[in-house]
């Protein structure tokens, strides 16, 4: 790829709102430098700081989430019990004048119903009912048939203020393509 | 040992457990990368210490910065302990420090104080 490539590329993206993607093996060294970048331009835009509380904490659960749950992975045999690296695609942008943070990780066919279900009931409750199930979960005292919410999807969901969207993609038999983003 | 103290990083709160004068503080980021390993330890020595403590005066500071979700559980369990602790007859105070235009680190510890009935719990506001 050389500049009349990327050129494009990068246009492509800026037209889509973009401002920051990564796309590779995400690790905790990447949460950690991009989470620094990402405080270091909200502070030069001088972007609301309720405003940028919110999109770093959507950015840590999702980053988090991949790093956690993404079913694409290679551990690489390293002293100890060696380093497990995900793959995952993180993507921060605004589109008419408000943020999102959105992440896409590779998961396994057979759990995309519960991850569907799961989302989808979040989605629905209201302020109140989403600090309820956020309670509820702290505790570990979520009730039965409640498909053990993540707490941090639900962290997510009370975090963007302007809602979140989900959609899965099937990849082969194995692997389905999912996909969240959130909206301040 | 009578105190734990754990300086801060960019990720994790710096840790100040004064044991002989039962004054704790957590202060600053927390997204560990492992929050059992960060805080497994912390909390046990903090309960065991707890469940034999009678009559004492006890205050408990956080002042957060930013938390995650996998946190925020170690905070309900805190929260749960101080209370048993306040029930069990010692005078607790626990302060929620925030930054003052911070509403959603203030709604966070006004909803982890609801669980409080015996102990006191202070909301301190402060400069950005």
């Amino acid at each position: 790829m050389h500049a009349h490539e990327l050129l494009p590329f990068r246009r492509d993206l800026e037209d889509r709102g973009i401002i920051l993607c990564y796309n590779g093996y995400m690790t905790e060294e990447v949460l950690t430098g991009i989470g620094a970048t990402i405080k270091h331009k909200m502070a030069v835009d001088k972007t609301d700081k309720n405003v940028a509380r919110s999109l770093f904490s959507l950015f840590v659960e999702q980053m988090q989430n991949v790093i956690r749950y993404s079913a694409e992975k290679e551990i690489l045999p390293l002293e100890g019990a060696g380093v497990t690296m995900r793959h995952g695609l993180l993507v921060v942008g605004m589109e008419s004048d408000h943020y999102f943070v959105a992440c896409g990780n590779m998961v396994d066919r057979k759990d995309v119903d519960t991850l569907r279900d799961n989302l989808t009931r979040i989605q629905n409750l209201d302020r109140e009912e989403l600090k309820a199930l956020f309670r509820h979960t702290l505790k570990g005292e979520t009730p039965a048939g409640s498909l053990g919410a993540g707490v941090g999807f639900i962290d997510m969901a009370r975090r963007a203020t302007r809602g979140f969207e989900f959609d899965f993609a099937d990849v082969d038999d194995a692997l389905s393509y999912f996909s969240i983003k959130a909206y301040i | 040992m009578t105190t734990m103290q754990v300086d801060g990083t960019d990720r994790t709160p710096g840790v100040a457990f004064d044991f002989a004068n039962n004054r704790f503080s957590l202060a600053g980021e927390s997204y560990p990368e492992d929050v059992a390993m960060f805080y497994g330890a912390l909390l046990n020595r903090l309960a065991e210490h707890l469940a034999g403590l009678r009559g004492a005066e006890l205050q408990f500071d956080f002042r957060f910065i930013y938390f995650n979700s996998s946190t925020a559980k170690v905070v309900m369990r805190l929260f749960e302990l101080l209370e048993q602790a306040s029930q069990a007859g010692n005078t607790v105070v626990v302060n929620w420090h925030h930054e003052e235009d911070d509403d959603n680190m203030r709604e966070m510890g006004e909803e982890f104080a609801e669980d409080l009935q015996s102990a006191r719990f202070n909301l301190i506001s402060g400069p950005a």
